[in-house]
């Protein structure tokens, strides 16, 4: 018996859950195939002596009630304000741009005194919605089916919040939400510059552009999610979650991959790994990919038909590109002479560029201009890098899993110049100052990190794959179908980005259950 | 529009009452003269030619294809020998039955599957992550009904399979007129007979082939509705008549459990995990709440009430398939949803669904009968299936 349950995963979410697994008494091993923690969250060394914090970049969607639940702040966890972010323009000063009206507001009217009105406005708009929305994010999706009066009150209870924010906020609520952002924030918006910055985080890794149905459900689930900022990023995350989980007395196992969950008399019975060694455990948690796991981990026949169905129509497409730079100075921006920025956002400037970038993807070619989330974490931590130099942070939105032709070198080639020449317009001379790079394809992100397609957030972003959907109606609550597997990964509610909350929900998942052997 | 089948050359030509109709987009033969009697006789006295190419067929092949089907149907395939057919049903994951049908085992990995509803899908579905492909053969291959007790001297004549050796529900390569068929001592009619599966382009040789032997045995073309009277004597079900496919009802009181079916003697519980298992299982905690049964109707009370009209007693001269109430004193218990006259037997037969406290053989209920526009009822008979069992059936 290797335990009472065996976590599948050490990144954000497999460590969130063994800690609280462990924290409530039960003996956790994690298992990682990786020969690190963390995951797509993990510091990564693009190159001898520059290192980049995390796949994932950002550090903004991090829940203080989940993190405040699994006592992060007192293994390291330390939070700082949130840089604004610049969108970018040829030719300009941009637009720099901070989630706080009040911050914003002098950039903004600059532009446009009626964009500086629009833009508090929405963002009261949000503040008055994101505690409900932010509540049903820190909370299991509810059972559609209520079983017993707490049931069918955890289902009732957003509803009625809803409809305690009054009628006209709710009308609204309910007019945008399954309008595609482009037609939300063309509403509200003139700058063109602004509306395509605003409209391209919730988009990034999902299979969307800005013109597609049901976008805005995405960009206000992004808006509310928005939590505290990780000071140190995504690794110093991990590293505050596999302290509470050592601390609690998880036992974290690093390059064990598992290649079978087995299953004996119906319901879990302990795993496999490659190695061939086995253990037993009643309880695995997974928060592996939830396709993979479903699909291939778990041995055809062993879940209902309807479960295999299910997992088999979960959509994970990878759609974005990561890319590291070294660069041997600072990333210095034309139209910023001498400011140290962490966040750049890089677009055409107009939200038809973003649909464009991601017109590319549904015909598997990768578009000539990508939409670029730039990060340079060097601003924030300079030992990233060696003195003077710096390492840049780059999602590129979009990039087929599938591409016409395949990831070869030369279409490899072909991507990185179509970013770098797009960065060069902004940043001119910084093709000269590359010391080395790193692309991560699709292909590589799902090679390295095992999520189905390379996709970012396990299963995408949509609206038929969130909340009492995500992953799958049958899975959406955690349990699976198969007696003791649990599922608690991205691509779980409320999905990916850089917070564990989906982890601790599975671990809470388990723990309401009566416990076994 | 349904197409022709492979024989339709030879039986469009035979039909000469023009009444076919649509049997799963095919165009099938009702009966070749104006009533269905003279066929309906030689399934049972000498032997009958239907053709039934529109059932669908599928060969499942691959180290993993006993385990495909063992997953599939509530059967365990893996236990049958090579050479032998079983007769199969297969459920939703909640137990519930989708279709049944027949699984052959023509070799050590490759086996023949026929059913009443395209299947492919869900073949598919289950044989995820298998080594295992399915062929939709339901195009590929044509297949003949020889049923009837003279069934085995025209094979005889016409084929040199080792009929001797070919035991009931047995199934062995055979050559007829030159072609390679295959032979399975099966049918839907409840008697000794036979299946040819033969490759559609060979269809017609092997059409001729055995009508010429047939000759001498008064062997005749036979059509849908003399089956559909044979195959109620022999208590079969009928899919989409007698019970539905659970994924195509909407009301879970229209679907059924194998043990509803009375098929609980096919469910193999003790083994892997199959589809439906865990449901079954559970539904055998408790006994099920209906069950499928024959009744036959009390003829001299029958007489009674044609005779209170004046009127000498009418059937329907088909078999017939509206569904009928079924009456316990007050109290409906059940539903009628094939009936048909036995002209063998000279019995009324109802195959029905009743309430499972009602459903061993003995018990009195009453079946809804209308005469003369007015909804009457006369009283029926739970009584064992099947109605007609004959021995050369099953003897070697």
């Amino acid at each position: 018996m290797a335990g009472d349950a065996i976590v599948l995963g050490a990144g954000q979410n497999g460590l969130a859950a063994a800690a609280r697994l462990a924290a409530a008494g039960r003996r956790v091993v994690v298992l990682e195939r990786r020969d690190g923690v963390g995951g797509l969250c993990a510091a990564r060394e693009l190159h001898p002596g520059y290192r980049v914090p995390g796949v994932l970049h950002d550090g903004g969607l991090v829940d203080p009630e989940v993190t405040a639940r699994l006592g992060l702040e007192r293994h390291g966890l330390a939070f700082r304000a949130e840089p604004p972010v610049l969108l970018a323009e040829e030719g300009g000063p941009g637009l720099l741009l901070a989630r706080a009206p009040a911050a914003a507001a002098s950039e903004l009217a600059r532009r446009s005194a009626a964009d500086a009105a629009a833009y508090a406005e929405l963002r009261a708009w949000l503040a008055r919605l994101a505690p409900i929305v932010r509540r049903l994010l820190a909370e299991p999706p509810p059972r559609l089916a209520p079983e017993s009066l707490g049931d069918f009150w955890r289902l009732a209870r957003p509803a009625l919040a809803l409809r305690r924010m009054g009628r006209a906020d709710l009308t609204e609520l309910l007019r945008v939400a399954p309008m595609c952002v482009a037609d939300f924030l063309n509403e509200r918006f003139a700058t063109p510059l602004l509306i395509e910055g605003l409209a391209a985080p919730a988009l990034a890794g999902t299979w969307s552009g800005p013109w597609s149905a049901g976008t805005t459900t995405l960009w206000l689930l992004e808006e509310c999610a928005a939590g505290r900022f990780v000071a140190g990023g995504p690794p110093a995350l991990v590293d505050a979650l596999e302290r509470a989980a050592r601390a609690a007395g998880a036992e974290i196992r690093t390059g064990a991959e598992v290649t079978r969950v087995r299953v004996e008399r119906g319901r879990v019975a302990g795993v496999t790994l490659a190695s061939g060694e086995t253990l037993d455990a009643p309880l695995v948690v997974a928060t592996t990919d939830p396709k993979r796991t479903l699909l291939e981990l778990v041995s055809p026949g062993m879940l209902p038909l309807e479960t295999e169905e299910e997992a088999r129509r979960i959509r994970s497409r990878g759609t974005a590109a990561k890319l590291h730079l070294a660069l041997d100075g600072p990333l210095e921006l034309a139209g910023r002479p001498g400011e140290r920025l962490e966040a750049i956002r890089i677009g055409g400037g107009h939200i038809d560029d973003l649909e464009r970038a991601f017109d590319a993807i549904k015909y598997r070619a990768c578009s000539p201009a990508p939409h670029l989330e730039v990060r340079v974490p060097t601003v924030a931590d300079p030992s990233l890098a060696p003195a003077g130099h710096e390492v840049v942070s780059i999602l590129v939105s979009f990039a087929p899993h599938q591409l016409d032709g395949g990831w070869t070198t030369a279409a490899r080639a072909r991507l990185l110049d179509s970013v770098l020449t797009r960065l060069e317009r902004h940043a001119p001379g910084v093709r000269g100052r590359v010391v080395a790079s790193e692309l991560l394809a699709p292909p590589d992100l799902e090679a390295s990190f095992g999520a189905t397609g390379g996709q970012l957030h396990q299963v995408e972003p949509a609206l038929d794959q969130l909340f009492v959907l995500r992953p799958s109606p049958s899975a959406a609550r955690y349990a699976t179908a198969l007696g003791g597997l649990y599922l608690g990964g991205a691509g779980c509610h409320p999905g990916g980005g850089v917070r564990p909350t989906a982890g601790l929900l599975a671990a809470d998942a388990v723990l309401a259950r009566p416990q076994r052997s | 529009m349904p197409i022709p089948s492979p024989f339709h050359e030879r039986t469009r030509a035979l039909c000469t009452s023009y009444r076919w109709k649509d049997w799963a987009g095919y165009a099938a033969v009702c009966s070749y003269d104006t009533t269905h009697d003279r066929e309906y006789f030689a399934f049972r006295e000498s032997a009958g030619l239907l053709d039934v190419s529109p059932l669908y067929k599928y060969e499942i092949s691959g180290p993993d294809a006993a385990a495909l089907l063992s997953r599939m149907v509530v059967r365990d395939v893996g236990k049958l020998a090579v050479g032998r057919v079983a007769y199969v049903c297969w459920c939703d994951d909640r137990g519930k039955v989708v279709d049944d049908g027949t699984v052959a085992r023509l070799g050590d990995d490759a086996f023949r599957m026929t059913a009443a509803d395209p299947t492919l899908h869900w073949l598919l579905a289950v044989g995820r992550g298998l080594r295992a492909t399915v062929e939709d053969s339901s195009a590929r291959l044509a297949a003949l009904a020889l049923q009837g007790p003279r069934s085995r001297d025209i094979l005889r004549a016409a084929t040199d399979a080792d009929l001797d050796a070919l035991k009931f529900f047995g199934i062995a390569r055979a050559r007829l007129d030159g072609i390679e068929v295959w032979v399975s001592r099966t049918g839907y009619t409840g008697d000794l007979g036979y299946e040819v599966w033969v490759e559609r382009d060979s269809a017609l040789r092997a059409w001729d082939a055995l009508v010429d032997a047939g000759r001498p045995h008064g062997l005749e073309p036979a059509g849908l509705d003399a089956l559909d009277v044979a195959r109620i004597e022999a208590g079969f079900l009928l899919l989409g008549i007698d019970y539905y496919s659970a994924p195509k009802v909407v009301l879970e009181s229209r679907q059924s459990t194998p043990d509803e079916l009375g098929l609980a003697w096919m469910v193999d519980l003790d083994r892997g995990p199959f589809v439906g298992r865990d449901a079954i299982a559970a539904e055998r905690r408790r006994p099920p709440a209906w069950r499928f049964v024959g009744l036959e109707v009390a003829w001299e009370a029958l007489e009674a009430l044609y005779e209170s009209y004046g009127l000498p007693p009418a059937l329907p001269a088909t078999a017939r398939r509206d569904g009928l109430p079924i009456y316990r004193g007050a109290r409906q218990v059940g539903k009628a949803t094939s009936h048909t006259w036995s002209p063998l037997l000279k019995k009324y037969l109802v195959l029905a669904t009743v309430e499972a406290s009602h459903a061993a053989p003995g018990s009195l209920l009453e079946l809804e009968h209308t005469v003369e526009f007015e909804r009457r009822r006369v009283p029926a008979r739970v009584v064992a299936t099947p109605f007609f069992d004959p021995e050369r059936k099953r003897r070697p």
